[in-house]
């Protein structure tokens, strides 16, 4: 008796799978897969979630539990075997592990825009990696030189700085640090004094810094390369003294980064622009599924440079990022 | 057997007459080597570095031993007794983040400030002894091997620390947070109108504030008292006998009539206290809770342990041996990045000093054990 009704209840699931979902099929599924929880990918969320109710779409979004490519693999693995979705936004956690799991995906059909990070060199033109539609973030080597000439301003152009860096390796902040670098060199009176490491670990950013401004006493500025390397960079430079005479830059305008612009701790921070990688994702997807097909394969999103003297004006504060 | 026979002999005082000389020379190496190894540092680093031997500096290297010298101090007494804990740095990210939750929401509810910051530090203690409990019971009740337990609750630590956070630092901390993690005991003016003042700070702005030194900020003044406490407790009382006991052998301790299973749970939970103490001072002096507060500490303080002569073996080691293991390495970060070395040298040369520390433990280890073997002759 179980088994037959057993039976009948597959069958019937079965006919049901069959039957395509109407009123569904002039409109694109998506899927959005970010790289980590954290503030600049749940605001990014919020631009999917706002253009998705524009456009009026449906969108399945799973967050892997950290930055890793072993847990994000095997979410876009389980987007192509639902079989319903035909885009897939993602921010892969690397540039060439992600490169197969990612095609898997588009062999079953799905396409696939990345947004913030990139496949192979993030050229989907003549790079390595085609598959993708766009790559759409913000160039991290101008956001290093923004960050550099915004301090260099700071500092009449003239000076010392020192970079406070997270991990070898990691694509995003090694290109922070580059175009920081490269900024500084535009200026004949600024002088890099060095880069450490801190495994983002306010704690050794700290420690770090305080032997830096030992070693270099007349520090004109240091560069946070994220928000941790900010937060020890600033604390070192409040315990020597030199708070408001050492010019902090942190990147990433996380909740935390602007209170810390209100203490003083640091001068300048960074914005990044999530919302509009996320809403314009979805836009792109939307127009390549109503046939668009001059989509630009590349698109930089830009940044602000928040100070304590704009941080209030509505115009630079809605790029904090805020998630309600 | 052979094994637990040697670590017992490794307990027993040797009558120095029935050592050679080389031996004795072995056995007075692996007892000082720590603490010549750090002064030879020191003087290095004076030498060719300006500005290292300051108080300054010194105050600086004393701040950043905290997290890694208290994770390292439950370490130390879980690995003297034959065990590990490698869920210390998350638990200090879950402290920390509980910590910064409750007086965020605390004060926001106008609570008075003073009330939300105790309330918000005991919460934060609170929440690193459940899991301390939890890997003590579990080790000792259900017979888990505590590599597995405390790994496990790493994981779980992390998770929930992650769920509470959202992923966020966790800001919105009243003043007084903040003055709690960076204000200091002492405070020193050099010069003209300056001196010494204590427990309050002075006045001071431009210059002034620029020379201003703070002589053990509460935060190591903290560190200070519970590994005073510690030391007292390994050292000169049954508590810490009977911990020596369990990690020579555990059979003979039970045996002994020691409570083995009780102690084991109270060792696990002294390891979350100390973790939940490094996550407290963490959200007070950075003004902010983080799920991986303690993310990068768990290395160094397993390593401090090693450095400082405890065997991984239990039922040797010494609280003063993992403080020389701490501020070696606190040493090396600090005395490369003021010479503008990279610091990645430190961790090759921290990795030497871990296996050398335990080439020279073993020498030890041997020699007492020949010794004690001509002994019993």
């Amino acid at each position: 008796m179980t088994k037959k009704l057993l039976a009948i209840l597959v069958v019937a699931l079965l006919a049901i799978s069959l039957v395509p979902a109407t009123g569904q099929e002039d409109k694109p599924k998506i899927g959005f897969l970010p790289g980590v929880v954290d503030p600049f990918y749940q605001v990014m969320e919020l631009g999917v979630n706002q253009a998705v109710a524009d456009f009026d779409l449906e969108v399945i979004t799973q967050y892997p539990p950290s930055w890793n490519v072993s847990e994000q693999t095997p979410i876009p693995d389980a987007y192509v075997a639902r079989g319903d979705l035909d885009y897939i936004i993602t921010a892969p956690v690397d540039k060439d592990q992600m490169i197969a799991p990612l095609q898997a995906a588009v062999d079953a059909g799905i396409k696939v825009i990345t947004v913030d990070t990139f496949l192979g060199d993030g050229d989907y033109i003549d790079g390595p990696v085609t598959f993708p539609l766009s790559y759409i973030g913000s160039d991290n080597v101008e956001g290093g030189r923004i960050a550099g000439r915004a301090l260099a301003d700071v500092l009449g152009g003239e000076g010392t700085v020192y970079v406070q860096n997270t991990n070898v390796g990691v694509s995003t902040t090694e290109q922070r640090g580059e175009g920081f670098i490269e900024a500084i060199s535009e200026f004949p009176g600024m002088e890099l004094v060095g880069m450490d490491y801190n495994l983002d670990d306010a704690n050794r950013a700290a420690e770090q810094t305080s032997a830096t401004l030992q070693r270099v006493p007349d520090l004109g500025g240091i560069f946070g390369v994220n928000v941790f390397s900010a937060q020890g960079a600033g604390n070192a430079v409040i315990a020597a003294g030199l708070g408001g005479t050492v010019q902090v830059v942190a990147f990433d305008a996380t909740q935390f980064a602007i209170e810390m612009l209100r203490n003083g701790d640091v001068t300048l921070v960074i914005a990044q622009k999530p919302f509009d990688m996320g809403y314009m994702a979805v836009e792109f997807a939307m127009a390549d599924w109503r046939g668009v097909t001059s989509l630009p394969r590349r698109v930089p999103t830009g940044y602000a440079v928040i100070t304590a003297e704009n941080v209030d004006d509505p115009e630079v504060a809605r790029f904090i990022y805020q998630v309600p | 057997m052979a094994v637990d026979s040697q670590r017992e002999a490794a307990l027993q005082p040797v009558a120095p007459k029935r050592l050679t000389g080389m031996q004795q020379f072995v056995l007075t190496v692996s007892r000082v080597w720590g603490w010549v190894f750090l002064f030879l540092l020191i003087v290095f680093f004076s030498i060719t570095g300006t500005g290292f031997l300051s108080l300054r500096n010194s105050q600086n290297i004393l701040v950043a031993i905290v997290p890694v010298l208290l994770l390292g101090l439950g370490q130390t007494f879980i690995i003297i007794a034959g065990g590990i804990d490698l869920s210390v740095n998350y638990v200090m990210g879950l402290a920390s983040v509980v910590m910064a939750l409750v007086i965020r929401d605390l004060v926001a509810n106008g609570v008075d400030e003073t009330l939300a910051i105790l309330v918000g530090m005991a919460l934060g203690i609170v929440a690193a002894l459940i899991p301390g409990l939890l890997n003590g019971l579990i080790v000792a009740k259900l017979r888990v091997t505590p590599f597995i337990v405390t790994l496990g609750m790493a994981f779980v630590a992390r998770g929930v620390g992650y769920l509470l956070s959202d992923g966020n630092v966790v800001g919105g901390q009243p003043p007084g947070v903040r003055l709690f993690g960076n204000e200091a005991l002492l405070y020193y003016i050099p010069g003209d109108g300056g001196g010494l003042y204590f427990l309050q700070r002075p006045e001071a702005a431009g210059e002034q504030l620029r020379v201003l030194e703070r002589i053990f900020p509460w935060p190591v003044v903290v560190l200070a008292i519970v590994v005073g406490f510690g030391i007292f407790l390994l050292s000169k009382t049954q508590f810490g006998r009977h911990t020596y006991a369990i990690g020579g052998n555990r059979e003979a301790a039970s045996r002994a009539g020691i409570l083995v299973d009780r102690h084991t749970i109270l060792l696990f939970v002294m390891s979350g206290f100390t973790a939940g103490l490094a996550g407290v001072l963490h959200t007070a002096r950075f003004n902010g809770g983080s799920a991986i507060a303690g993310e990068a500490q768990l290395m160094p303080s397993i390593a401090a342990v090693i450095i400082g002569g405890v065997s991984m073996f239990g039922g040797v080691g010494t609280i003063w041996g993992t403080i020389i293991g701490a501020l070696i390495m606190a040493v090396l970060q600090t005395g490369l990045v003021m010479l503008g070395v990279e610091s990645f040298w430190q961790w090759i040369v921290v990795g030497i000093v871990v296996i050398v520390a335990v080439l020279i433990d073993q020498g030890r280890d041997l020699i007492k054990g020949r010794a004690e073997a001509q002994l019993s002759e």
